[in-house]
């Protein structure tokens, strides 16, 4: 066994530099592969994150009448938190509304300074159990004196949804057919490496090596092609991950932070994964015709 | 370790029970190697093979008796998938300790009696019988079990080139998981074999002709095969260099190895005087001891 697992490993060293320039070819198409897979990933994620945050974020916002007293705002707050369907209430003041919006706009501090009065409502938002609760807030809300109008964000979301849920569909399809056409040239790439071995295989044959012991070194290779293809990406997206991290929360405007580190991990994760699994995969399908029939 | 006793008898499954000494491949071993280096004594040469690395001890070979029949073919037909007919009812039987020649013209079903020896093909019609087993009916994993007790060479060598002699040599060795503590003196003994011992870190392009198919044989030989085939191993080589290869095969099969070799070489068979079997056209049309190359009247 370990004779074996040493014969194995060393002849897959030997044979990745042998044959330079068709291992280059393999790792090179590796992580060509592998790039795009993280890229479709992290734009998945990306959409994915919008998609909770929004589901998650106010949900249900009531603009207050500017007559609107703060015992009026109280009293809508508690019978608001007394419903089964409000998991939570904030409540905005005119003030904070106006802060809020010169942080997110500086620009155009000017112009809103320039005016004699705030012209921004305080607004209650709310955030609900379940999007679909939204008709039996709204409904209530506006029969509420105190309250001007109230903001329709369900459409928003629910378009959102549609067009998130489009995106996932697509952007999975594409990974699935990126997979295969990659596991193709893959197999393809290294199935030439294994044609360029022929006559070390058909030796290793007549000398009587078991299957086993001329399939593994071709298994080998093909996990240290997929390893070092997997590690090639890995740094080139922990060296892109800020610009990553810019483009997303650029992208899509309300995504959380750091959003790309979170997917860090896992990318890394899968990454390895789908390298070493590929790797294998096509070492095992190219030598396959060559073994004792 | 059954192989690890280092002094007579030679402790190989295959030379007891019965066996005369001197029909013991180990004891004519020694005294090849002691022919080759000159009267120096040497230690009984031990069957590499009998232990697969893992501590195992290999599958015990019948014993060698001469007249036991290692090989047969019982009408054989060959049809490759192209329709080409390559053999027709072929029968052939070859006992231990045998020397054969296989002669023919080209095209004649030569190589793929030997293909079908070594189980590269299977017979469309009839049965190949190594040591009594169907090789027909072997099971995958089995093949490279039976491949190891038969060393095979061609015309054109089949050496690494990017290996050097020891390093060909022991690759066979290496393949079927033997641990280095087992190849490295096989791999010597059989180098003091066939006289490669000054030539083992060379890479087979810097030896000749005759030194890379030496190497080949020792390759073959490194498993202690009972059954060593030729594919015309003399077709690249000039005479002087034939006749050393021809010469060292029938030493080899003065150590109880049965030896079969193809080849198109008249004057060799002619002069050595061994059993013939001659091929035309897919059939045997001559079978005959002490022949020539061609039938003499
Ligand atoms: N792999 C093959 N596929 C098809 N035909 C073959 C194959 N190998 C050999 N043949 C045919 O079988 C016949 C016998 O060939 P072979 O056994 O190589 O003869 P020899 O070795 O005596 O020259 C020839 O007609 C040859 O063309
Ligand atoms: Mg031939």
């Amino acid at each position: 066994m370990f004779a074996f697992v040493g014969f194995s490993l060393r002849r897959a060293w030997l044979g990745f530099w042998r044959n330079g320039l068709m291992s280059l070819a393999a790792t090179a198409t590796m992580v060509l592969m592998l790039v795009l897979l993280s890229g479709l990933i992290i734009l998945l994620h990306g959409l994915d994150a919008t998609l909770n945050y929004v589901q998650q974020e106010v949900q249900v916002v009531a603009y207050l009448k500017d007559g609107a007293t703060p015992q009026d705002t109280a009293g809508l707050v508690t019978s608001l938190q007394g419903m089964a369907q409000v998991t939570h209430v904030e409540s905005v003041s005119k003030d904070k509304a106006l802060q809020d919006f010169l942080a997110r706009h500086p620009d155009e501090a000017e112009v809103i300074n320039s005016l004699s009065t705030n012209p921004l409502p305080a607004s209650l938002q709310i955030n609900l159990r379940d999007p679909s609760d939204y008709l039996d807030v709204a409904t209530y809300l506006k029969t509420q004196p105190a309250v001007d109008r109230v903001l329709n964000i369900k459409q928003t979301v629910d378009q959102m949804v549609t067009v998130i849920g489009i995106l996932r569909a697509g952007g999975t399809a594409i990974l699935v057919a990126v997979g295969l056409i990659v596991l193709f040239i893959i197999v393809n790439t290294i199935r030439l490496a294994v044609v360029s071995r022929a006559d070390e295989i058909e030796i290793m044959r007549l000398v009587g090596a078991s299957d086993a012991f001329i399939r593994w070194p071709f298994i080998f290779e093909g996990a240290f092609v997929g390893l070092l293809g997997a590690g090639v990406t890995i740094v080139l997206l922990l060296i892109g991950q800020g610009q990553i991290t810019d483009f997303l929360s650029g992208y899509f405007q309300v995504l959380p932070v750091e959003a790309a580190v979170t997917v860090g991990q896992n990318l890394i994760l899968i990454v390895l994964g789908t390298g070493v699994g590929i790797g294998v995969l096509g070492s095992y399908l190219s030598v396959r015709s060559y073994l004792i029939r | 370790m059954p192989s690890s006793r280092a002094t007579s008898p030679p402790a190989w499954p295959c030379c007891e029970g019965g066996a005369k000494p001197d029909r013991a491949i180990g004891a004519s071993l020694v005294a090849i190697v002691s022919a080759a280096t000159s009267g120096s004594p040497s230690s009984p040469i031990r069957r590499p093979g009998a232990t697969n690395g893992r501590g195992e001890t290999a599958e015990k070979p019948a014993d060698s008796v001469p007249g036991r029949i290692v090989l047969a073919m019982q009408g054989v037909t060959k049809s490759y998938p192209n329709g080409r007919v390559a053999l027709r009812g072929v029968d052939l039987t070859i006992p231990e300790g045998d020397f054969v020649f296989l002669v023919g013209p080209s095209g004649a079903g030569k190589s793929t009696v030997i293909k079908l020896l070594i189980r590269d093909e299977l017979p469309t019609k009839g049965a190949v019988l190594l040591d009594g087993r169907d090789l027909g009916r072997l099971k995958r994993r089995e093949v490279p079990k039976i491949r190891r007790k038969i060393g095979v060479v061609f015309q054109d060598f089949k050496l690494l080139p990017n290996k050097t002699v020891r390093d060909n040599v022991g690759f066979a060795l290496e393949v079927t998981g033997a641990r280095r503590s087992v190849i490295v003196p096989a791999v010597d003994r059989v180098l003091r074999v066939v006289g490669l011992t000054g030539q083992a870190d060379q890479l087979p392009s810097q030896l000749s002709g005759g030194e890379q198919q030496r190497t080949a044989i020792a390759r073959a030989l490194v498993h202690n095969p009972r059954l060593f085939i030729a594919d015309e191993p003399t077709g690249n080589l000039d005479p002087m260099i034939s006749w050393e290869i021809i010469q060292l095969l029938l030493r080899i099969n003065d150590l109880g190895v049965t030896v079969l070799m193809a080849t198109h070489n008249a004057e060799v068979v002619t002069a050595v005087r061994k059993r013939v079997v001659a091929l035309e056209n897919g059939r045997i049309v001559r079978d005959q001891v002490g022949a020539a190359y061609h039938r003499e009247d």
